[in-house]
């Protein structure tokens, strides 16, 4: 089960106040990569939350992304409908499509897992490339973003914006947390240390694994309607394997299996590709060899280290009730 | 439209060449994971090194060069990778070998970007494998039909080594059981660092035969990983039956999906790979039941 | 040094003095990874040729700042923004994709930013989605290939089959030609689309055309898949039978070399071929080569031109995003692909079109000019916006 220790606390405050001190105090181009960083984390929290607490390693995200992009800017300037319940339908939208994927996949594992869920996202990519419903290559632009002006907040605004995101990143952690500590996220993690016994248990396993699924494509689905109103256009690259690919980076970068790891992760990710690609044009290079670096180091991510070194330290100091347990192994034996 | 017995036939060597070629690319890849339990994400790019490093070599002393030198070359590649990186990982657990293997991608990518440039390459075909070839009643690409007849060679000649000799039943014992083999007395060390450079080798051999027929770029690595991996997901991992049929399956779905149903073409082999998957949730030919 | 370059220019903010010798800041946006990356190398070279050789012409000089969109439209736009929002840049020039063009085109627009495409070639852009503060530079699709289906009727060509990438550019460029070519008279009997950058063996769709019963075959292929089309085409033995005809970007100067052997005798029209017979290419040619010991590409003289537009436009005493942008739209000088204007009216070029055969030349493969086909205006398509104001 996810707990929260000292050291994770620590990092939480840090990382917020890191970023409410940089919405109120950055320039331009600073608040679009605070904005980029807050969408990515919320991406990379729901693809923790199944990679991390229930060893569904997903290589769809990426394309739930898209699909809750597409679903929004379709219902907001095709549809007619006001952004609010645009946003709630891409949401509902996405969900369904990933409990379907979550459904269907429940019984493959490791790697079978991953190539179920790349060809449900290829699907969606190709057809959305194809469509000439979806813009096709040349994407859908003329998306609008949520009107706050009742309570008095202009969010075509980027400052706004930006905490705008930041608040709903706070609120899809604090979601995270209930869903991992409910039952059913117990369920989930009892099903990715034994899937046998869980079943034994009486407990419907597919259920389990296609609730949470949908559950994080939800969440990827919110990401996804704040990408499009982000950026105000979108095209099928949204949904490429790559950006799924980069999100699984970035968790395990992080730390996975630990949420608190996976944004820092976000920041370190995009903090880098922005720093080297401003150096040079092949950021690939640079950014190839620290994520090596950082796996020879042997440690569950950045934040796995930091927790494996530092962790025992401030525990000692800060407090003594709440015992963390070692980062879990996922897919140990896929 | 309607198309006589020729076109068919055409369209079935056009499958099988291309069948042949993934067959190439997803051996190597499937018996490192059947092996060493590695996913090797980097496999495609070992794929576009062998194209470059053929580019390179038959600018010197022509095709022939290319085609015996560049998979040493990429052999040689591997053996840095194993020695410097796959060894220490092998005990890390799948996701730290997503990464660092992802991490390979990037670099290797920037790498030939350096290395050759952005402008494509290109190999011409070797004169002894120009023009045309008549068969089956019809005329079919002489360099063509070589492919085929390498990726059956290929095939034949693997499963002679897994099947028939010492230390094919030495590979088939590691895939069922490491530990239990490494009990009996081999070496499986030695076993996954031959297998490991041989899979590397046949990568680049892959990228040295389709460099002629396609243009050399750098992202033609990070292109043929995904239908490779469709290859030996549906074929099942690890063992060389699978991989056979999964090249066949998709050279077949995506050559006549491409002429009856090309609205569908691009999205046909994703959801067949899903439908596999619901069907058999490991693949059709897993080495291990 | 690129950092030196953006930290100086964090203090640089007022912008409104008169001063004559105020350097107009510009900002490339183009691909230096990614799969367009030697495009966006080409766009620049020539652009900064241009600044280097007309630069003397005009009082005002020139600041550069080059930013990579990794040809994703959502990278691009940050670009854009930061470009327009945190450098203040006076004016915009490349844009290869015509997926980024959409995703900064409401930026640009609403921020009032001229902008100069120098390759992104869709129709849209300079139709119903048309800017004043949007100047096209390179090309449209349908103006590369509508001449070519006149002419191609003309030369006695009566049934093609048709083939080009799955995506808008691949459809508006096949589109262009079979518009006036069904209205010459001739038949399309085939017509198929593959999956954009997935297709690599175009063996399956090469056995339909020659089943088809077609004259030949008219393509539209660009880039990597390009050289693998024409050399299958070749390998397959259909150039005899089954001539093979196309827009100019299957054959350009800039992948020819790896398509060898197999281009020869391959006939496509294009906006530019470095063999055009005239002073200006000359020199243009003379100067590129000295600089990059390659012939120039199209994509070398669009940036060229690029260049050479806005140096003409601050000739008349533009030197803000206002006055750039509305002096960009009456450019119009003799350039390396002949007499080269901007049509007000939809703010696309109007250049004359060459159908060049590609043949073996002393070093290397060289373009033949068949025939220079005139410069028509586009087609208004949709496009409304307001008149130039003098």
């Amino acid at each position: 089960m996810f707990r929260h220790n000292a050291l994770r606390y620590t990092v939480l405050v840090l990382l917020a106040s890191g970023a409410l001190f940089q919405a109120f105090t950055a320039e331009y181009f600073g608040l679009e990569i605070l904005t980029e960083i807050l969408i990515l984390a919320i991406l990379v929290l729901a693809l923790d939350i199944v990679a991390g607490f229930g060893g569904m390693v997903s290589l769809c995200h990426g394309a739930l992304m898209g699909v809750g992009a597409y679903a929004y800017a379709l219902f907001s300037t095709k549809a007619g409908v006001a952004p609010p319940v645009a946003m709630g339908g891409a949401v509902a939208v996405t969900g369904a499509a990933a409990w379907v994927i979550g459904a269907i996949g429940s019984r493959s594992h490791g790697i079978y897992f991953i190539m179920a869920t790349l060809a449900f996202g290829q699907m969606a990519y190709s057809y959305v490339f194809q469509s000439p419903v979806f813009g096709g290559d040349d994407g859908l632009g003329g998306i609008s973003r949520l009107d706050l002006s009742l309570v008095g907040i202009d969010l075509t605004d980027s400052r706004s914006f930006a905490l705008f995101c930041l608040a709903i990143l706070g609120a899809v952690y604090g979601a995270s947390v209930l869903i991992l500590r409910s039952g059913l996220g117990r369920s989930l993690t009892g099903v990715m240390h034994n899937e046998q016994r869980m079943r034994a248990l009486g407990l419907t396993v597919w259920r389990v694994k296609a609730d949470v699924f949908g559950l994080s494509g939800m969440i990827a689905g919110l990401a996804g309607t704040l990408a499009a109103q982000h950026i105000m256009y979108i095209s099928p690259g949204l949904l490429s394997w790559t950006v799924s690919g980069e999100a699984l980076v970035v968790v395990i970068l992080g730390g996975l299996g630990t949420l608190v790891g996976p944004l820092v992760g976000a920041v370190a990710f995009v903090v880098l590709k922005h720093e080297v690609s401003a150096l040079t044009s092949y950021w690939h290079l640079v950014v190839g060899v620290i994520l090596i670096g950082v796996v020879m180091s042997r440690a569950n991510g950045i934040f796995g280290w930091v927790e494996s070194h530092s962790g025992a330290w401030i525990e000692r100091r800060l407090s003594d009730a709440t015992r963390d347990p070692e980062p879990e192994e996922a897919v140990s034996d896929a | 439209m309607a198309h006589d017995l020729g076109f068919w036939t055409l369209q079935a060597l056009n499958a099988l060449q291309l069948s042949m070629l993934l067959f190439l690319l997803s051996i190597g890849l499937t018996v490192i994971f059947g092996l060493m339990h590695f996913v090797n994400l980097a496999h495609g790019s070992l794929y576009a090194l062998g194209a470059y490093f053929a580019a390179s070599l038959a600018a010197i002393g022509g095709y022939w060069m290319g085609f015996f030198l560049a998979p040493v070359a990429v052999a040689g590649v591997g053996i840095l990778l194993y020695s410097g990186l796959i060894k220490r990982m092998r005990k890390s657990g799948p996701m730290a070998q997503v990464l660092v293997t992802f991490g390979l991608i990037f670099a290797l990518l920037d790498l030939t970007r350096i290395f050759w440039g952005d402008l494509a390459l290109a190999i011409e075909v070797p004169a002894l494998l120009d023009g045309r070839t008549a068969i089956l009643g019809i005329e079919y690409p002489t360099y063509r039909i070589f492919i085929i007849a390498l990726g059956l060679f290929i095939f034949g000649a693997l499963a002679f080594v897994l099947g028939r000799t010492q230390i094919g039943a030495m590979i088939r014992a590691g895939v069922d059981n490491d530990a239990m083999a490494a009990c009996l007395g081999i070496n499986v060390e030695r076993l996954f660092f031959i297998v490991f450079c041989v899979g590397c080798a046949l990568a680049g051999l892959a990228g040295v035969v389709a460099a002629p027929l396609l243009s050399v770029t750098p992202d033609m690595g990070l292109q043929i990983l995904i239908p490779t991996l469709i290859v030996i997901v549906i074929g099942g991992l690890g063992s060389l039956k699978g991989a056979v049929t999964g090249s066949l399956i998709y050279g077949f779905v995506q050559t006549f999906g491409a002429v009856l149903a090309p609205q569908l073409a691009s999205v046909l082999i994703y959801a067949l790979l899903a439908a596999v998957l619901v069907i058999k949730p490991v693949g059709l030919f897993p080495a291990k039941g | 040094m690129k950092r030196a370059i953006l930290a100086a220019l964090g203090l640089a903010t007022s912008f409104a003095l008169p001063a004559a010798a105020e350097d107009i800041k510009v900002g490339l946006l183009l691909p230096y990874s990614g799969v367009y990356a030697a495009l966006g190398n080409d766009i620049e070279a020539g652009f900064n040729l241009a600044i280097e050789q007309f630069g003397g012409e005009t009082e005002v000089g020139f600041e550069v700042l080059t930013e990579d969109t990794e040809v994703k439209p959502p990278v691009a736009l940050g670009k854009a923004k930061k470009l327009i929002l945190q450098e203040k840049v006076d004016v915009i020039a490349g844009i290869v994709s015509s997926g980024v063009l959409g995703a900064v085109r409401d930026m640009v627009h609403g921020a009032g930013v001229p902008l100069i495409v120098a390759n992104a070639g869709n129709d849209n852009a300079t139709g119903a989605a048309c800017s004043p503060f949007i100047t096209r530079m390179s090309f449209s699709s349908g103006q590369v290939n509508r001449p070519m289906g006149r002419w191609l009727f003309d030369q006695g060509v009566k049934k093609v089959f048709t083939l080009a990438p799955d995506y808008a550019g691949g459809r508006q460029m096949i589109g262009g030609f079979t518009e006036t070519f069904t209205a010459a008279g001739g038949e399309i009997v085939g017509q198929e689309f593959t999956p954009f950058q997935k297709t690599q063996d175009f063996g399956p769709y090469l056995a339909q055309a020659k089943a088809s019963g077609a004259d030949a075959v008219y393509v539209f292929y660009a880039g990597g898949e390009a050289i693998s089309f024409v050399k299958q085409y070749d390998s397959f033995g259909l150039k005899g039978a089954l001539p093979l005809y196309g827009s100019g970007f299957l054959t350009s100067p800039l992948y020819v070399n790896a398509e060898g052997p197999a281009a020869e005798g391959v006939i496509t029209a294009l906006h530019y071929v470095p063999t055009i017979d005239s002073e200006a290419n000359a020199t243009f040619v003379e100067a590129f080569q000295e600089l990059t010991g390659r012939m120039p590409s199209e994509f070398a003289v669009q940036g060229y031109d690029a260049g050479r537009a806005l140096i003409e436009a601050t000739k008349t005493g533009a030197k803000d995003r206002k006055s750039l942008a509305n002096a960009l739209r009456q450019v119009s000088f003799d350039g390396p692909r002949g007499e080269t204007s901007i049509d007000p009216s939809t703010n696309n070029i109007v250049q004359p079109i060459y159908v060049y055969e590609t043949v073996a030349g002393e070093s290397g493969l060289t373009q033949k000019v068949l025939a220079q086909l005139p410069a028509e205006k586009d087609p208004v398509n949709g496009c409304e916006m307001a008149p130039v104001s003098n």
